[in-house]
């Protein structure tokens, strides 16, 4: 068993952050209406930084996997260019395993992305407690929880009184070995009240997701839902805007895109979606999946079984932000609830036969 | 290895031949030694219009220049088509897995080819040929849509008929003047007496609709889905296994393939489109 990390107490926010900014270019949640945006940490403005109960709207694949980058130039190769360290403040679970899923993609041992590498080797995670669950997260569908886990530097808890800090990693320890004047104990009362608070969210969670509740585990039930017609019925709410590709924080289909520059050739490399009629479509015509219904199940497909095949778990982290920004209206927790009531009928219709 | 996996290495065209009135086979010297496995693919960049992956039709013994026959299919073939000698491309690769060879060996090859499809079994053949005692036999039934579609037509109606151990036969969609040969599509020209079925293996390429009826032609001739190779094309574009447009289900074409059994792939969805 890992040795246990380091947890600390802090009164102001704000001297943490000041710290890390010292540090490192450090990225903050800032309210923008209802949502949360990153913006670049400020800390003579007034208001330079606030905790966000909630995940944020962009997804930290942002910061990892641009939308648009270089990725080769023509005749000379191209390096990666060097990456500043940066810190992001503000990650919740859901966004701490969308980095794990992005990692084995893009770091897999055969081939490496240098790019995303760079960026990765460079960020430093500052995660911390959800406390408000929105109505379309369902982190608890797909292993996640209302705090993070694993996968962070420092990660942050909200208390009455200031902030319980704990490492979460050698970098995480390091930085609160340097700055220790910052820090108190915490009392073992304040880490009780820690666990109830996040079993008070967990019971939120589970309370907006009770309707949802599936009963099969999401890959057998979409593995078994292979001649359902609720794809073609739920594409008809589509509008294809592929907002729920973009959005997401763990599709990361992209293609390569070659340009003309004044004195050189470039390749770039570009988000793309599964949801775009032409995407598998090859150049002497054929296209395995031009029914937008097919594609709303390729995706579900390759979120809730093939990535689990390859790599060992969903790719899917329950965020919502899909069916936060879908402006059809469309929730995955109601097509997988569809699909199971649909097996549980037929297994029905087949006992009474 | 390049630590850049997007990054081409150079390469120029050296020679074109025309092949049919749609299919030119580009002859190109990479700037650096070239290795591959028959079967497996590259990413060709023509330098700022774009890529576009294509198996070499050329023996992989043949490591100082690749030969890649292509058909004017798109934007990217098309400007291709238009390239003369001595244009600058970039070559990635070679990605995903080719023919397992080696375990052809001892074995009654099988293959069916059609159309542009011809373009990777030619650099399987000429490897075969090369060891082809190693080879219980090599059967050929390699069909065109007219006479004139025929690529590497020289040596398919000239030297690959007559090399010992292979049994080659031609068909045409649609005959003309010239042809005196069979007439239908390809499936017309496989029999079960051409095989011994039990030991053999089939390779299967060519247009999407022929690999359809041949695999099930061999699945008649009682060959198992896991001896059926089939060389999937689908639009590969990063060719590592991550940008995600030839997922073939839980398989990235780019990695896992192009070459597959039917056996691997025969569960999932529209495979023949």
């Amino acid at each position: 068993m890992a040795t246990k990390m380091k947890t600390v107490f802090i009164s102001k926010l704000k001297a943490l952050l000041d710290a890390l900014a010292e540090q490192m270019d450090l990225y903050v949640p800032k309210k923008a209406g209802e949502h949360y945006v990153y913006s670049r940490y400020d800390p003579a403005s007034d208001r330079p930084a606030e905790f966000n109960n909630i995940r944020t709207c962009p997804t930290i694949k942002e910061f990892l996997f641009p939308l648009c980058e270089l990725a080769a130039i023509f005749p000379e190769p191209l390096e990666p260019e060097e990456i500043k360290p940066f810190a992001v403040f503000g990650l919740k679970d859901c966004d701490l395993r969308s980095i794990e899923i992005l990692d084995k993609v893009f770091l897999e041992e055969e081939f490496r992305d240098p790019f995303y590498q760079k960026r990765r080797e460079n960020m430093f995670i500052i995660s911390s407690d959800c406390f408000e669950p929105g109505e379309n997260c369902f982190c608890s569908f797909v292993g996640g929880k209302p705090f993070a886990q694993d996968g962070f530097d420092l990660n942050i808890s909200k208390m009455r009184d200031g902030f319980i800090v704990e490492a979460g990693s050698q970098k995480g320890e390091d930085f609160i070995e340097k700055h220790h004047h910052l820090f108190t104990e915490v009392p073992e009362a304040l880490l009780a009240e820690r666990n109830e608070n996040r079993a008070k969210t967990q019971k939120q969670l589970n309370q907006n997701n009770a309707e949802f509740r599936l009963d099969k585990p999401i890959k057998e039930i979409v593995e078994n839902s292979q001649d359902s017609e609720i794809f073609d019925l739920d594409a008809k709410g589509c509008v294809e805007c592929q907002g729920c590709t973009r959005i997401c924080p763990t599709c990361h289909c992209f293609y390569l895109y070659d340009t003309k520059q004044k004195d050189y050739f470039g390749k770039m490399k570009m988000w793309d979606s599964c949801m775009r009629t032409a995407y598998a479509a090859v150049a002497g015509g054929e296209n395995p999946r031009k029914v937008l219904g097919d594609r709303i199940k390729h995706r579900l497909m390759h979120k809730f079984s093939y990535f689990l095949d390859r790599y060992g778990f969903d790719m899917c982290v329950g965020c919502g932000r899909c069916m936060d920004t879908c402006a059809g209206g469309l929730d995955t927790r109601v097509v997988l609830k569809k699909l199971n009531e649909e097996l549980k009928d037929k297994k029905k219709a087949k006992v009474s036969k | 290895m390049n630590e850049n996996p997007y990054q081409p290495i150079n390469g120029e065209i050296i020679e074109i031949i025309d092949e049919s009135s749609t299919i030119k086979t580009f002859v190109i010297a990479p700037e650096e030694k070239f290795k591959f496995v028959t079967g497996q693919f590259v990413e060709l960049t023509l330098p700022g219009e774009g890529e576009a992956p294509f198996t070499p039709s050329s023996s992989p013994a043949q490591t100082k220049k690749i030969e890649i026959t292509i058909m004017a299919a798109g934007r990217v073939t098309g400007l291709l088509h238009r390239c003369k000698k001595g244009q600058m491309v970039g070559i990635r690769g070679p990605y995903g897995k080719g023919y397992p060879v080696d375990d052809f060996v001892g074995r009654e090859v099988y293959i069916v080819g059609g159309g542009v499809g011809l373009a990777p079994i030619r650099s399987l053949f000429l490897t075969l040929v090369d060891r082809i005692k190693d080879f219980k036999s090599v059967v050929c039934r390699f069909g065109a849509k007219t006479p004139n579609d025929f690529i590497y037509k020289k040596a398919l109606l000239g030297p690959w008929q007559k090399i010992e151990g292979v049994d080659m036969k031609l068909t045409v969609d649609k005959a003309d003047g010239s042809w005196d040969g069979n007439v239908g599509v390809v499936t017309t020209i496989c029999d079960k007496s051409d095989v011994d079925v039990k030991g053999a293996v089939a390779v299967i390429c060519g247009p999407p609709i022929m690999m359809k009826f041949a695999t099930l032609k061999m699945i008649e001739f009682g060959f198992k889905p896991a001896d059926i190779y089939l060389s999937m094309e689908k639009n590969m574009s990063c060719g590592i296994g991550k940008c995600g447009h030839c997922m073939i289900g839980k398989y990235y074409v780019c990695k896992d393939g192009p070459v597959f059994t039917y056996e691997q792939i025969k569960q999932y969805p529209n495979i023949w489109a």
